[in-house]
């Protein structure tokens, strides 16, 4: 997924790669960083299954996997990883989404002692990233642990994401995309959430998607955008744009949509078709220092 | 060398047959899987494979720690198509061996060699892409029809590739079901495709997609009692370490694609038993990328919006 940018461009866009083999750049202050590994392996898929109190995570957690950018003079920390995105799923606990084959399962004889599973298989979570002021280390030894690190304040805003200037095709200085958890639902559909990023000249922008389609049901994408324009203004702030979007198939079938999964495999195209639920915009200020 | 050969050799190289070939082998090996059980009776030495996902190059290094067919006796546990880029290479590799070496080798079917999830999953697309037409996609999946359901090992392990069925309690329910079919979406049949082992559950437990069997420990202790059935050997789930036993080590789940979907850095394994059926698990890793051909392309970065 990774990409060989050209070093000219890199240095006259005052960036440097990072060292040591890992995998993104510096850029006005910004450290942002991709972070890859495999899936879980049984023993720490049990830890996180205790950690979580559920019985039950998706078939694919890449538990190490992150994107991380560092705002390194304020000590913000915007980032993205799985394990807090299925403390939100654990946390918002949808109901269950019946397969179209549950139908008929119903009329079906069923074992004397049986046993309903009902947590939400769909691993649906409201997640949008996550984020922290660090404090410096000599000032985390004298305070208590919560004071520690500050949570970051977003505010609800009216400005929006400037997409015009994300459709210029500027250089692309670095670009990545990294799998945070997937689960194939037992072959009924897919449930993804993904995070990229893209870094220019002139700004940072990414995109964290969750996408379901449980086939035959329903279709669900949560979509959480970031845009940070370098070193505009007094304090330059992040924008961030979540919207959910969320649709049945037999409602695309009533508006003449058709309902072929093979049209589905892939959110980007289709996302208009799908109806927008919730949507919120907010910003957050980086002070140029702590 | 027959033809038959010169496509094994062909295949090995990861090049497709014409589809007149695939049609001839098609017609071919029908002839014998339909002379098979639905509880096909295996012998030992044998080695036990899990799900393969058209991941060719990776069932190439298989085959190197497995060792060659016919020299070693192979039991497939199904879905060897789907998901992978070479399902069609894949497959077809398999049946060529069946047809050749037919009690060398042993071809069960997963839930993916079905016309319903193949045209989701990506074989359909791939045969589509690879002969412009539908043809070896519809001998391919008729194929799957004949396929056994299931395989003893010396009468010793039941080896399936989802699990148990509340409708099945003796092997010879199993041996009762008429195979020739689409698999269906509920049944005998399906279940034995599709069911999990379960932890949380000790009796039978419903998904909550509410549809599909999940099965405890007291289930499995029943059915390997009552069949006299040391262990059960299953396929169809993911596991990190290439094999998982649960349930004191009545019923192992055995996985043959690592890396899977070319992103999970899983270890494959392949469960070498033995004339006495003493087990060893093999455990291998994906091949090289270089040795893997186009695929590994990056995506040039994307004006994402």
């Amino acid at each position: 997924m990774e990409t060989e940018v050209d070093k000219e461009i890199l240095k006259s866009a005052g960036a440097e790669l990072l060292p040591n083999g890992r995998k993104g750049l510096r850029i006005h202050d910004w450290e942002i960083e991709t972070i890859r590994g495999t899936i879980l392996t049984s023993l720490a898929h049990e830890q996180w299954e205790e950690k979580l109190k559920t019985s039950h995570l998706p078939e694919m957690v890449f538990g190490e996997n992150a994107l991380v950018l560092k705002h390194l003079g304020s000590k913000t920390k915007i980032h993205f990883n799985a394990f807090d995105a299925l403390a939100g799923w654990k946390q918002e606990g949808l109901p269950p989404v019946e397969v179209p084959a549950a139908a008929k399962w119903k009329f079906r004889s069923k074992p004397s002692q049986q046993v309903i599973l009902d947590y939400d298989y769909t691993f649906t979570t409201p997640y949008c990233g996550s984020g922290v002021v660090e404090k410096d280390q000599e000032t985390v030894g004298e305070k208590s642990k919560t004071e520690g690190e500050g949570s970051l304040k977003w505010e609800n805003c009216e400005e929006q994401i400037d997409l015009a200037a994300l459709s210029l095709k500027e250089p692309i200085l670095f670009y990545d995309e990294v799998v945070l958890y997937e689960d194939e639902l037992a072959d009924n559909g897919v449930s993804l959430l993904t995070v990229k990023v893209r870094v220019m000249p002139s700004s940072w922008f990414l995109l964290l998607r969750f996408w379901l389609r449980v086939d035959g049901v329903l279709m669900r994408l949560r979509e959480t955008r970031m845009h940070y324009v370098f070193g505009k203004g007094e304090t330059p702030t992040v924008l961030r744009e979540s919207c959910w979007r969320e649709t049945t198939f037999k409602s695309l079938s009533a508006k003449g949509y058709p309902v072929d999964l093979a049209v589905y495999s892939d959110p980007g195209p289709i996302s208009q078709r799908l109806p927008v639920i919730k949507q919120i915009t907010q910003k957050l200020k980086i002070p140029h220092k702590v | 060398m027959s033809d038959l050969d010169k496509q094994i050799e062909q295949l090995k190289r990861c090049e497709p047959l014409s589809e007149s070939e695939v049609k001839a082998l098609c017609l071919k090996a029908m002839e014998i899987l339909v002379e098979e059980s639905n509880v096909q009776r295996v012998d030992a030495p044998v080695t036990l494979c899990g799900d393969i996902h058209g991941q060719f190059y990776d069932m190439m290094e298989l085959f190197k720690v497995g060792g060659d067919c016919p020299k070693t006796n192979y039991l497939f546990l199904g879905d060897f198509v789907d998901r992978g880029y070479y399902s069609v290479e894949t497959f077809l590799l398999l049946l060529a061996l069946k047809v050749r070496y037919p009690d060398r080798i042993t071809l069960i079917r997963g839930n993916h060699e079905s016309r319903q999830i193949t045209q989701v999953y990506g074989f359909y697309d791939e045969c589509l892409r690879k002969y412009g037409s539908v043809n070896v996609w519809r001998y391919c999946t008729d194929i799957f029809d004949y396929m056994s359901l299931s395989a003893v090992v010396e009468n010793k392990i039941f080896c399936v590739h989802g699990g148990l069925s509340p409708a099945i309690i003796t092997l010879d329910q199993i041996r009762t079901i008429d195979r020739k079919q689409e698999v269906p979406h509920d049944g005998a049949m399906c279940d034995l495709l599709w069911s999990d082992p379960e932890d949380i559950v000790d009796g039978w437990g419903l998904s909550p997609r509410g549809a599909g069997f999940l099965f405890g420990g007291s289930v499995v202790s029943s059915f390997n009692h009552t069949n006299n059935i040391d262990y059960i050997a299953r396929a169809h789930q993911l596991v990190m370490e290439g094999y998982k036993w649960m349930f004191d080590s009545q019923i192992v789940t055995v996985w043959s694609a690592p890396n899977y979907c070319y992103r999970c850095g899983n270890v494959a394994s392949i469960l070498e038993l033995d004339e006495n059926l003493n087990k060893e698990f093999r455990v291998f890793e994906a091949a090289q990328q270089d040795s893997r051909g186009p695929p590994a392309k990056k995506p040039a970065p994307d004006y994402f919006l």
